[in-house]
């Protein structure tokens, strides 16, 4: 490790940060490979592509004549023709509008190409991330994907956005004006071309140095917004170690680099706009300066001509000015173009279905569900079922029991076939889970996660999240049938009370309750329940008692039990240890055991203990 | 300021340059299409050389006025984040993190381009207007009357489509960020839409997103696209008025009252050269409206008054470690949201009439379930919210009394949510250390990771101690970045160091390893340990059980456990969970009758 007793600290980190931050940034300017793979989202507006691509060459086409008409212009004063200058005049200003409109098709037609391709790449993209296995979710942050589908989409899109296909056009322009100005005029030519070298050792000057700033900008702003975002979120760190002061040093650096980086942007952008600015007047002067070495009247170098070279001259160096951005964009659209193409390259993707033939019912016919052989493990080497086997009959309440980590969530999730068993069968309703589609087999369930998850809408639309266009009648029986009519039509707004994101202006007790409407409003034949843990006071218990009940009924239910009452109240309990289904029975004949059920019942017994102990406590206190 | 009177002083010399190459050119071709072509040379040269000069220049105004803009943006990011470190949980609880990076990227922008591009183009305006009319009326004053009526019509013109713009923008930024929060709820809720079947119903809402988004880049692209035309067209009009006037004069001669091909030419190149500013000025008017919106929303932040702030004492020179506090009672005052619809008080108190004393060395544990309050009071001690006075005393100075830094720096909190930065591994572990890379800072990361029993994690990593980790590099479980910022806390040797439940999310063996490495801080400093684990708590030598707000039990393991109260029900219900742990059961066989079925 190199260590450098250096008054600027963090050389190797902040090594590692650039490297990190720049790598993401770049992509090579042009790649075919991912061109070739981006052509199928272009080819169904490809007909938008011909037409931008057919008006960049009739724009350049027109430009090639209009200095060429301000020439004549100037011819026709000298000629003393009235009639023809106003004509040309009108041409001019026709021309100048009618330029400005094709850019106009030209630039709009690229953008709907562009942005209409991408909008189907972000579809593609969507529906892929709907058919990524879970384990795929388990270790991706899901920031990153988000960024996948709108960030480094933007940045492919700036290909047609930013005009960096235009650079066609004006590479056309360039050649047809240099064979313009050559054929018109070739000693007027090569003497207005004299004044290039100075522009020419300018913009090579330029052009590296300004890609670069202008890349390191991009770059600096991405680690500036990425270094304050951080800070926000981790205020409470910074604040609690006092590292305010370090910090802001740290983001300084980063603040100075991107002002700095800006500055030399803003400095070659400047030079170059002026260099361009200039180099007419020079042209300008040297023709003069020759034309008046030569005599006009000696050869045909005339003041109209003179005025075309200037016009000719000045089109002739408008692209430059552009080149450093559009490189850059070019190749910060080829890296989201690799970025998003890597992704769709994943390839843990959820497999089809079974063939129909599968769908033979292979278990007894009153078969609810059933787990036969079962292994599995999210990460490898670490078994979370081993060998599990049960079943529940149709109608049959299980409750599923065990220490956290025995693996009794795990079993809902091969049941939903959220995750594939590694060995062994999983049955729903007689039929193998692989055997249906998957969205055929959720159809058959309803679940109420331990964490409710809220959608932002309304309570009826959380209710009925089921249906596309929910049935108000219907929520609202659901709702009376778990006991919470009254508590949400008190809100304001009733069941059309609006629900924040993630559900965020409900409590743990209503959040509950709202999942247990929705199970009533599906009325699927199979019920899977994940017992909240979070303690609610003993009102909003009893009340969830009652409503689970109501959910329960006339339905295989398989219940993650975490209370006593919820227990007690199964037809059959399946004791989890470590992975393994080590007792089956009724409470009390599992009570009797005395093994690791019994261990568990105990160990509960003990925690309701201390919250009668505290509630004790408190009334002690308060009296 | 002194960059902007510079800066115009330059732009007022490139427009006098402007100016005299415009006359200049004027003379020279007419020189060149007279009697004596020869001494074009002259006015040649002089054109030649004033063309340097505004060459320069240019470069130099856009220089001064340009990094005055940006020279503005970095010292107001830089007092932003100096603001935002002052700022408290009050504040951050009114103003989310998104809208605080709202105003840090779009409105930090809008007042530098109100700074830069706007000052730039206002001031050139002041510039322009003499240098090319001059050039105009010496040449004919009618031509330039009839020339300049259209030109308030291309600044309208630009003005009221950029308006447009200007909106269009804000609505397209508005549906991407609409379309990435559908994509955000649907991915982070990618269990429940797969648990419920909701796939269809997702992909219709994302599609109307993705739809809107097309639909407003679209109609910004047209906006947009038709700024070109519209104003081509305006100015169109008015190089109309010149080429029909200004060749009835070419026409007439100057003999006539008319005008040379110099002065027609050096006219219309002056007059060119107002359309740009004119363009410009349409564009700088909204610029500065949104410079100074954006700076009034930025002002919501800088204008933020910080709920706690430095004591009037010196810091004290040595902290002695003990703590004492008395009747300290916190309520997070009057929130609107799931208690406040839940019908209870709308300012609940969090903590009511904690008293205890904490002797220099000793170590305390503060026992408690989910929202007993632990964590709001841990917080307080070190002022990280607003402590009322007179309830906390560092060695008995009240802590409200001293200075922030080193009351924060003597009572450090490590906090239970394990925030990590995206950075090195290294200078996570390092972030309380000011030279995290000498060679001594090395040793002491290696040791506290050793010690926090994440060493050969580290190590393992793809570029060891320093992967970069987080959000875009390496993916750490929860139990690794609990680690990680256990031992960022192990390295920083405050006197009294507060460790909030620091073992959640790490397995039974190790954390017995890191229970070892707390004994050997408790060993040397004061320690509180916040824990619902008994195994943590019993090491330290005193307890206190804190329920609802209120401290119910306290004393030693062995005398809270003799108690048979709260705790020592917590002691047995984890003396059980470890038993069942420790126990092996067979799988049992399924019932006969499901075998015979399969």
């Amino acid at each position: 490790m190199t260590a450098r007793p250096s008054t600027r600290p963090a050389t190797r980190a902040e090594k590692a940060l650039r490297t990190f931050h720049e790598e993401s940034a770049i992509g090579k300017a042009y790649d075919l490979r991912l061109l070739r793979r981006l052509w199928p989202f272009v080819k169904p507006h490809a007909s938008f592509v011909a037409i931008s691509l057919t008006t960049l060459v009739l724009i350049a086409a027109i430009n090639w004549v209009r200095p060429l008409l301000l020439g004549d212009v100037v011819r026709q004063a000298g000629n003393h023709d009235a009639g023809r200058l106003i004509r040309d005049g009108l041409a001019i200003g026709g021309l100048l509008v009618l330029v400005q409109s094709l850019t106009y098709v030209q630039m709009y037609t690229m953008q709907v190409a562009g942005a209409r391709a991408m909008a189907d790449l972000r579809s593609v993209v969507f529906r892929f991330f709907q058919s990524l296995r879970l384990r795929y979710y388990d270790r991706t942050p899901v920031g990153r994907l988000v960024t996948r589908a709108t960030n480094d989409v933007d940045a492919v899109n700036e290909l047609f956005a930013s005009g960096a296909l235009n650079a066609m056009g004006d590479l056309l322009s360039l050649v047809g004006v240099v064979a313009l100005m050559l054929a018109l005029d070739w000693r007027l030519s090569i003497v207005s071309f004299l004044a290039l070298p100075v522009v020419g050792v300018i913009v090579n000057y330029v052009r590296t140095r300004s890609r670069a700033a202008y890349r390191e900008a991009r770059a600096r702003t991405a680690r500036l917004n990425a270094f304050l975002n951080e800070q926000v979120n981790g205020i409470a760190v910074v604040q609690a170690f006092v590292r305010e002061r370090s910090m802001a040093d740290e983001f300084d650096g980063i603040n100075v680099g991107y002002r700095d980086a800006n500055k030399r942007s803003i400095y070659y952008e400047a030079l170059l706009d002026a260099a361009i600015e200039m180099v007419s007047t020079l042209c300008i002067a040297s023709i003069l300066w020759f034309s008046g070495m030569r005599g006009v009247g000696a050869h045909p170098i005339t003041f109209p001509l003179l005025v075309t070279f200037t016009q000719y001259i000045r089109q002739f160096f408008e692209p430059v000015s552009l080149l450093s951005q559009r490189y850059t964009l070019l190749q910060s659209a080829m890296a989201g173009a690799e970025r998003v193409f890597e992704l769709l390259d994943e390839k843990d993707v959820a497999p089809a279905a079974l063939p129909p033939e599968a769908c033979a019912p292979l278990g007894p016919p009153d078969e609810g569900i059933s787990l036969e052989h079962v292994e599995f493990s999210y990460k490898p080497g670490v078994p979370v079922l081993r060998d599990v086997s049960f079943s529940a009959r149709r109608g049959e309440r299980v409750a599923l029991v065990g220490a956290t980590g025995a693996g009794k969530s795990t079993v809902a999730s091969l049941l939903l076939r959220l995750y594939e068993a590694e060995a062994g069968v999983v049955r729903v309703l007689g039929c193998d889970v692989r055997s249906y589609e998957p969205h055929e087999l959720r159809r058959q369930f309803s679940v109420v996660p331990q964490d409710v998850f809220l959608f932002s809408g309304t309570v009826l639309s959380n209710v009925a999240i089921s249906d596309a266009s929910p049935d108000r009648a219907k929520a609202e029986e659901a709702l009376r049938r778990v006991g919470a009519y009254e508590l949400f039509a008190r809100r304001d707004g009733g069941l059309d009370a609006r629900v924040d994101e993630r559900g965020q202006n409900f409590s743990a007790g209503e959040r509950q309750l709202l999942a247990f409407a929705r199970a009533v409003y599906r009325d699927a034949p199979l019920l899977v329940l994940d017992e909240a843990t979070a303690s609610v006071d003993s009102d909003t218990e009893a009340r969830l008692q009652r409503a689970l009940e109501e959910v329960v009924r006339g339905r295989t239910s398989l219940v993650i039990a975490h209370r006593l009452s919820t227990i007690r109240a199964a037809d059959r309990i399946v004791c989890f240890h470590k992975g393994r289904v080590v007792e089956t029975g009724t409470h009390e004949e599992l009570l009797e055991r005395g093994e690791v059920y019994a261990r568990l019942y105990r160990m509960q017994f003990a925690h309701e203990q201390a919250i009668q102990a505290e509630r004790r406590v408190h009334q002690e206190i308060g009296a | 300021m002194p960059r902007y009177v510079i800066g115009g002083l330059m732009l007022a010399a490139f427009q006098l340059a402007m100016n005299r190459i415009d006359l200049t050119s004027m003379r020279a071709i007419d020189v060149v299409l007279g009697a004596h072509p020869g001494d074009a040379w002259k006015p040649a040269a002089i054109m030649l050389a004033l063309a340097l000069g505004a060459f320069v220049a240019r470069v130099a105004s856009r220089w001064y006025i340009f990094n005055a803009g940006r020279d503005a943006e970095y010292e107001l990011r830089f007092e932003l984040l100096e603001k935002l470190h002052q700022l408290g949980a009050a504040f951050y609880r009114k103003m989310s993190a998104g809208e605080i990076m709202s105003r840090s990227t779009n409105d930090l922008q809008q007042v530098r381009m109100l700074f830069g591009f706007g000052m730039l183009n206002l001031l050139n305006l002041v510039f322009v207007f003499p240098s090319a009319i001059q050039v105009m009326t010496s040449v004919s004053v009618k031509l330039t009357f009839a020339c300049l009526a259209n030109l308030p019509l291309v600044t309208i013109v630009t003005r009221w489509i950029s308006r447009g713009l200007f909106s269009r923008m804000r609505e397209n930024q508005a549906s991407l960020g609409r379309m990435s929060d559908v994509l955000q709820a649907n991915l982070a809720g990618v269990r429940v839409v797969r648990s419920f079947a909701l796939e269809e119903r997702e992909r219709v809402r994302f599609e109307k997103a993705n739809r809107d988004y097309l639909d407003a880049s679209l109609a910004l692209a047209r906006l947009r696209g038709s700024l070109g035309p519209t104003v081509g067209a305006v100015a169109a009009a008015g190089y109309l008025v010149f080429f029909w006037y200004g060749s009835t004069l070419l026409l007439r001669g100057p003999q006539h009252g008319g005008v040379t091909p110099g002065q027609f030419y050096g006219f219309w190149s002056a007059f060119a050269r107002m359309t740009w500013p004119m363009i410009a000025v349409g564009f700088s008017v909204s610029v500065v409206q949104r410079g100074r919106a954006g700076f009034s929303r930025l002002r919501d932040v800088f204008s933020a008054v910080p709920e706690v702030v430095d004591g009037p004492r010196p810091a004290p020179r040595h902290v002695g470690g003990s703590l004492s506090v008395e009747h300290l009672g916190f309520s997070y005052g009057t929130r609107t949201g799931p208690a406040a619809a839940g019908g209870e008080k709308a300012s609940r108190m969090v903590l009511e009439d904690v008293t205890f004393r904490v002797a220099p060395g000793e170590s305390l544990a503060i026992v408690g379930r989910t929202g007993s309050g632990k964590t709001t009071l841990a917080m307080l001690l070190a002022r990280l919210l607003p402590t009322p006075a007179g309830t906390v005393r560092v060695d008995g100075v009240d802590v409200c009394e001293l200075p922030l830094a080193s009351l924060r720096s003597a009572i450090g909190y490590a906090q239970q949510d394990a925030f990590l930065f995206s950075t090195t591994v290294a200078r996570n572990i390092a972030f309380s250390l000011d030279e995290p890379e000498s060679p001594e800072a090395v040793n002491r990361i290696r040791g506290a990771a050793g010690e926090a029993q994440v060493l050969q994690e580290a190590l393992s990593l793809p570029e060891g101690f320093d992967t970069v980790v987080g959000e875009r590099g390496v993916q750490l479980s929860g139990g690794q970045k609990q680690r990680i910022a256990l031992a960022r806390a192990l390295i920083w040797e405050p006197q009294i160091l507060i460790l909030d439940d620091p073992l959640s999310a790490v397995d039974a063996k190790t954390e017995a390893a890191i229970l070892q490495a707390i004994d050997r801080q408790a060993a040397r400093r004061t320690v509180l340990l916040i824990t619902h684990r008994i195994a943590a708590a019993s090491r330290c030598d005193r307890i206190v059980v804190l329920d609802e707000g209120r401290i119910v039990e306290e004393g030693t393991h062995d005398e809270l456990v003799a108690a048979g109260g709260i705790y020592a029900a917590f002691a047995e219900e984890q003396q059980m969970a470890r038993e069942l742990e420790e126990m092996t059961v067979p799988s049992i066989e399924p019932p006969p009758a499901e075998r015979a079925a399969s």
